[in-house]
C-alpha cells in the first residue's frame, strides 16, 4: 500500500525538468573545465571537482526536498522567517569579512553564501504570506506591509553589501505580489517608483557599485583593469564565436584568459565563444524549458502556496539568467549574478537545485486528474 | 483557490519571458553580425590591454685593447607593488626592508598601503635591488606558499609584490681607468670620458612600443638591438702599472696631482692615461667626495685641464726654428744671462750666464734666454703659425668628453704682447693640456707626422667590428727636422745623464718646470708644474710618455721629480709592450 502510494506520488515527478536541469549542470561543469584549463592556479583550486561535488550534493538535496511535502514549509513559515531574519542580522554583524563583504559564511568545511539560502527562504515565507492574505491583496496598505515583511530579510543582505542578491529578492517579492493579484493601478505606481528608486538610491550605493553603474552608462575608454575591459572582452568573445564557435577548449579568448571570471560571471561569453550561436541557442532553449516547466508546475499546483513557490523559483532562475546574460551582452551593468545551473558557484548551484526540488515537490503533489 | 486571474498573470510572465529570450537571441545576432563593431572593440581592447613601454637596449660594453672587460652590465631588479593585489602591506614592508639593502620600513609601508585607483595601480619601491635580495624574496614567497597550504589563509602574504629585471652598468675594475671611462648614471646617461662621449652609440636606440599587459603575451615584446660595444686602445695592465706609478710619484713628491699619458706616436693610440684622482665608478654617487663641487678638479686632467707646461715646450720652439731654417743644430748662441724681448727681460732658471752654447746645449741646459733668442730668430709669424700647426689652442678630438682647448695667444689677439714671443718660447704664458702636448711632441717622434690621439680602437655593432682608422692631423715639421731634433733631445739627455735614461733603450725627451701664475698677480708663488715628455726607442719610437706633476713639494724641478717617473714608466712599458733592448732589436733585425 505504502509502496503503491509512493509510486503514485513519484509518477508525477517531472523527469523532463530534472533531465533539463542535469543537462545544464553537466554542460556547466564541462564549460568550467574548459574555462580554467591551462591556468595552473585555477586548476589547483579544483573548481571542476568542487562544482561536481556541489552538483551531486545539490541533486541529493533536490530529491530530499522534493520528497518533503511542500506544505510542511507553510506550517513552519513563521519560525522559519524569524530564525532567518535573526541569523542574517547576526551574520551581517559578525560575518567573516571576505572579499570586502560579509557575503560568505565559513562552516568550517565549505564556505556558504547565506544570501543564496535566504532567497529560497524568502520564496517560501512570501508564498505563505501571500497565500494567507490573498483577500487583502487589493489593499495598498497590505502591499506596503508585505514590502516591510520582505525588507527584514533584504536589508541585512543589502548591508553585507550584496546589491545583486537584494535586487533578486525585491524582484521575487514583486513577482509574487504580481502573481497573487496585484492591481494594475498599483503596478503602475510601482513602475513609477521603480524608475525613481535607483535615482534616489544612487548616492547611497557603495563606491564600487556606483562605479559599475557609471561604467555602464558612461564607459571610460581609458580604463585599464576596469569593468569595461571585462565587458568588452565578453563582447569580443561572443562576437568572434560566430555560428558554430571556435570549438570546445579552442577559444582563444577563453584559453588565453582575456576573458575574466570566465568560469562564473562570464561563462555565457565563454560558451558563445567556444560553441557559437547554435550552442548558446541550445543552452538558452534548455534554460527556457526549465523555466517553463517551473511555470507549468505553478499552473498545475494544487494550491496557491504551491503555485507561488513554483512561480517564485521560476522567477528567481529567470531573473538571474536574464541579468547574467544581460551583463554578458552589455545590456546591463556588471553584477555578481551567476547563470543558474551553469556558472561556477557552489552556493548558487545548491540554492537553484533546492528551488527545483521545491518545484518537483509541488508537481509531485498536484491533484492531477488521474485515478 | 486558483482562478483565471492567476492563469493570465502566469501566461503574461511567460510571454514576457519568451520576449526576453527572443531579445537575447537578437542581441547575440546583432553582436555577431557586425564585424565592424567587433574590429572597433578589438581596437579599444588593444588600447586598454597594451601600454606604452620604452624598451631600453642593453648598453654596449667597453673593453680594453685585448678584450678585457672594463665596463659591463649586470642584472638588477626593480621592486614594486601592484596596489590592487596587496593584502598585507605591513608584512611586505617588513620583508622588503629586512631583505633589500638601503630601504626603510616606513617608506615601503607607505607605498604598499596606497589606495589603488585608476591613476595609481603600481608603486615602485626601488629600482636597483641586487639579485641576491630578489632570490631571498623569492625563497620567502615559496615558504609562504607552503605555509599557506599548511595553515590556511591566516599566513602573512607578499601578494602584490613584484620585481622586474633590468640592467645596470658595472665596472669590474672599479677605479681602474675611471678617468677614461666615465660612468653611467641610473637614468642611463653617460657622464665623462668615453661613456659620455659615446653615450648615444653605447646606449643604442631605445624604442617606445605598445606592449600587452597580459603576461601570456609578453613574447610579443620586440627585439631591440643592443648598444654598440667599444674596444679601447688602452691596455689594462699598462694602465694599472701607470696608475700605480703616478700614484706613487704623487705620494713621494707630495704633488697636488699627477698625470701620465702613454701614447704610440706612430698611431696616435693612447695606451694608458693615468690621472689622479680617480673614483670607483660603481659608486659614482661619491663623485662629489673626490671632486668637490666648486673645486674645479677636472674628471680627467689629461684632457680636461690646461696648464702652462714650461720647458717641455722648448722642443716645439726648436722644431719650428730648425724647420724654418732660423737656426741649425750647430748655431751657437752666446748666453749672457738675460735677453730683452718685447720690453721684458728673460733670465735662465738659475739666473746664470751660460756662455756660448750650441742648440743641443740650449736644450740640454734648458736655457730660457737661448730659446727666447731662437724665437726672435723665427719671428712671431712663423713661430705662431708653427705652434698652430702643432695643434695648440685647438681640441685634439681625443675620444673623451670634457676636453678643453687650452689657450694659444697669437699676434692680433687683444692680450698678445710682443713679450709673449719670448715667454711662449719656453712654455710660459701658454696653456695646453697634457694630451695636446703629447700629440704635438709625437710629431717629433714620428718623423714630422702628427697622429690624432685616440682611445677607441674599434666599435662592435651588430656583431661586426669596425676599426677606427688612424688619422693624420698634420705634418707640422719636415721629417729631417724631426729626426735631427730627436737626436738632439736624445743626446742632451745622455749628456746630462738625466734621471730619465733607461738602460738598454735610447730615449729622447725634455724636462719642464713651469712657474704657476696666480690670476691677477703673475708668477709670484714658488709652486711649479713639473713635467717631462719623452719617447723611445729613438730610432723606432714605440711609446711617448708625458708626465705632469702638479705642485710637487719635495723639489720644484721637473728633472728631479718628473724625469724618474718617466724612467719608471718606460721600464714597465718595455716589458708590457714586449720591446727588446735596442741592441737586441738591432741584432734581430740584421739577422733577419
Amino acid at each position: 500500500m505504502k509502496a503503491q502510494n509512493f509510486i503514485s506520488t513519484w509518477r508525477h515527478f517531472d523527469f523532463w525538468l530534472l533531465g533539463a536541469v542535469v543537462l545544464l549542470v553537466i554542460f556547466g561543469i564541462t564549460m568550467i573545465r574548459s574555462a580554467v584549463a591551462e591556468n595552473i592556479e585555477l586548476v589547483e583550486l579544483n573548481l571542476v571537482q568542487r562544482q561536481a561535488i556541489f552538483a551531486i550534493g545539490g541533486l541529493v538535496l533536490m530529491f530530499i526536498v522534493s520528497a518533503i511535502d511542500y506544505r510542511l514549509w507553510a506550517s513552519i513559515s513563521r519560525p522559519l522567517y524569524i530564525i532567518t531574519v535573526v541569523l542574517l542580522g547576526a551574520l551581517t554583524i559578525a560575518g567573516a569579512a571576505l572579499f570586502g563583504s560579509a557575503r560568505w559564511f565559513d562552516t568550517g568545511v565549505i564556505l556558504i553564501q547565506p544570501s543564496e539560502i535566504a532567497k529560497i527562504v524568502l520564496i517560501l515565507v512570501l508564498a505563505d504570506f501571500f497565500t494567507r492574505n490573498m483577500s487583502k491583496i487589493h489593499n495598498l496598505s497590505f502591499v506596503a506591509l508585505s514590502f516591510g515583511f520582505a525588507m527584514l530579510i533584504v536589508v541585512p543582505i543589502l548591508l553585507q553589501p550584496n546589491l545583486s542578491t537584494s535586487i533578486v529578492m525585491m524582484v521575487l517579492w514583486f513577482a509574487l505580489l504580481w502573481a497573487s493579484g496585484l492591481r494594475i493601478r498599483h503596478l503602475l505606481m510601482f513602475i513609477g517608483a521603480g524608475i525613481l528608486a535607483p535615482i534616489v538610491a544612487f548616492p547611497f550605493l557603495v563606491d564600487y557599485q556606483q562605479r559599475r553603474i557609471l561604467n555602464f552608462l558612461f564607459p571610460d575608454p581609458n580604463a585599464r583593469h576596469g569593468d569595461i575591459y571585462n565587458i568588452q572582452q565578453a563582447l569580443i568573445s561572443i562576437g568572434s564565436g560566430g555560428l558554430l564557435g571556435q570549438g570546445y577548449g579552442q577559444g582563444t579568448q577563453v584559453q588565453l584568459r582575456f576573458l575574466k571570471v570566465r568560469w562564473s560571471d562570464f561563462i555565457f561569453s565563454a560558451m558563445s565563444h567556444e560553441f557559437g550561436f547554435i550552442g548558446v541557442l541550445l543552452v538558452l532553449l534548455v534554460l527556457l524549458f526549465v523555466i517553463l516547466r517551473c511555470l507549468r508546475a505553478a499552473r498545475l499546483a494544487s494550491d496557491t502556496f504551491g503555485a507561488l513557490i513554483a512561480y517564485g523559483v521560476a522567477t528567481m532562475i529567470t531573473f538571474q539568467a536574464m541579468v547574467n546574460i544581460g551583463v554578458n551582452l552589455n545590456l546591463m551593468p556588471a553584477t555578481g549574478l551567476t547563470l543558474p545551473f551553469v556558472s561556477y558557484g557552489g552556493s548558487s548551484l545548491l540554492s537553484s537545485l533546492i528551488g527545483i526540488g521545491l518545484v518537483e515537490s509541488v508537481v509531485l503533489r498536484h491533484r492531477a486528474l488521474d485515478f | 483557490m486558483k482562478d483565471l486571474d492567476q492563469y493570465w498573470r502566469y501566461s503574461f510572465v511567460g510571454a514576457l519571458l519568451c520576449a526576453a529570450a527572443i531579445g537575447i537571441v537578437l542581441r547575440i545576432m546583432s553582436i555577431q553580425a557586425d564585424p565592424q563593431r567587433l574590429k572597433q572593440l578589438e581596437a579599444e581592447i588593444e588600447q586598454v590591454t597594451k601600454v606604452q613601454k620604452t624598451i631600453v637596449p642593453a648598453r654596449g660594453q667597453i673593453y680594453d685593447r685585448w678584450g678585457n672587460l672594463l665596463a659591463g652590465n649586470k642584472k638588477v631588479y626593480e621592486i614594486g607593488v601592484e596596489l590592487q593585489d596587496v593584502e598585507d602591506p605591513q608584512f611586505i614592508a617588513h620583508a622588503v626592508s629586512m631583505i633589500v639593502p638601503n630601504i626603510k620600513y616606513e617608506y615601503v609601508f607607505s607605498m604598499a598601503s596606497l589606495k589603488p585607483s585608476p591613476s595609481a595601480v603600481y608603486a615602485t619601491l626601488t629600482r636597483f635591488a641586487p639579485q641576491e635580495a630578489v632570490d631571498k624574496l623569492e625563497l620567502l614567497k615559496k615558504q609562504l606558499k607552503e605555509d599557506y597550504v599548511a595553515n590556511g589563509k591566516d599566513a602573512p602574504s607578499l601578494r602584490g609584490l613584484v620585481y622586474y629585471p633590468h640592467l645596470e652598468r658595472y665596472y669590474p675594475e672599479k677605479a681602474l681607468a675611471s678617468n677614461i671611462l666615465g660612468f653611467v648614471s641610473r637614468d642611463n646617461q653617460g657622464y665623462f670620458g668615453v661613456e659620455e662621449r659615446f653615450n648615444e652609440l653605447l646606449s643604442g636606440k631605445a624604442r617606445t612600443v605598445l606592449v600587452p599587459t597580459d603576461p601570456n603575451r609578453v613574447e610579443e615584446m620586440p627585439e631591440v638591438p643592443n648598444g654598440a660595444s667599444l674596444v679601447l686602445t688602452i691596455e689594462r695592465e699598462v694602465q694599472l702599472a701607470m696608475e700605480e706609478i703616478i700614484d706613487d710619484a704623487v705620494a713621494e713628491t707630495g704633488s697636488a696631482s699627477g698625470t701620465l699619458v702613454v701614447m704610440n706616436p706612430k698611431t696616435g693610440e693612447i695606451i694608458a692615461m693615468a690621472t689622479t684622482p680617480r673614483i670607483d665608478l660603481n659608486e659614482y654617487w661619491r663623485l662629489e667626495e673626490v671632486f668637490p663641487p666648486g673645486s674645479n678638479i677636472p674628471f680627467n686632467r689629461a684632457v680636461g685641464q690646461a696648464y702652462e707646461p714650461g720647458s717641455v715646450f722648448k722642443p716645439l720652439t726648436m722644431a719650428i726654428a730648425l724647420d724654418t731654417g732660423a737656426v741649425t743644430p750647430d748655431t751657437v748662441f752666446v748666453d749672457t744671462g738675460s735677453i730683452e724681448v718685447g720690453g721684458i727681460f728673460i733670465v735662465n732658471w738659475n739666473r746664470g750666464a751660460w756662455g756660448p752654447q750650441d742648440m743641443t746645449g740650449c736644450l740640454q741646459h734648458s736655457l730660457n734666454v737661448c730659446l727666447a733668442w731662437v724665437a726672435t730668430q723665427i719671428g712671431p709669424n712663423n713661430f705662431y703659425r708653427g705652434l698652430q700647426a702643432f695643434g695648440l689652442g685647438h681640441l685634439t678630438g681625443v675620444d673623451l668628453a670634457g676636453e678643453v682647448a687650452g689657450r694659444l695667444k697669437a699676434p692680433g689677439d687683444n692680450d698678445w704682447f710682443a713679450s709673449d714671443l719670448g715667454t711662449n718660447s719656453f712654455g710660459q704664458g701658454i696653456a695646453v693640456t697634457p694630451v695636446q702636448m703629447a700629440a704635438a711632441i709625437s710629431a717629433i717622434a714620428n718623423n714630422g707626422v702628427m697622429m690624432a690621439p685616440k682611445i677607441v680602437r674599434s666599435v662592435i655593432n651588430d656583431g661586426y667590428q669596425h676599426d677606427i682608422e688612424q688619422r693624420v692631423i698634420g705634418m707640422p715639421i719636415k721629417p729631417e727636422t724631426a729626426r735631427t731634433l730627436s737626436e738632439m733631445l736624445a743626446r742632451s739627455l745622455e749628456k746630462e745623464s738625466s734621471d730619465a735614461l733607461v738602460p738598454g733603450y735610447r730615449v729622447a725627451g725634455k724636462t719642464g718646470t713651469a712657474e704657476i701664475p696666480i690670476p691677477g698677480q703673475g708668477y709670484t708663488s714658488n709652486q711649479t708644474n713639473a713635467s717631462f715628455v719623452g719617447w723611445g726607442p729613438v730610432d723606432d719610437p714605440q711609446f711617448l710618455v708625458y708626465v705632469w706633476l702638479e705642485k710637487p713639494s719635495t723639489s720644484p724641478w721637473g728633472s728631479v721629480v718628473a724625469a724618474p717617473v718617466f724612467r719608471r714608466a718606460v721600464e714597465k712599458l718595455v716589458i708590457y709592450l714586449n720591446l727588446p733592448p735596442d741592441d737586441v732589436r738591432r741584432r734581430l733585425a740584421s739577422s733577419n
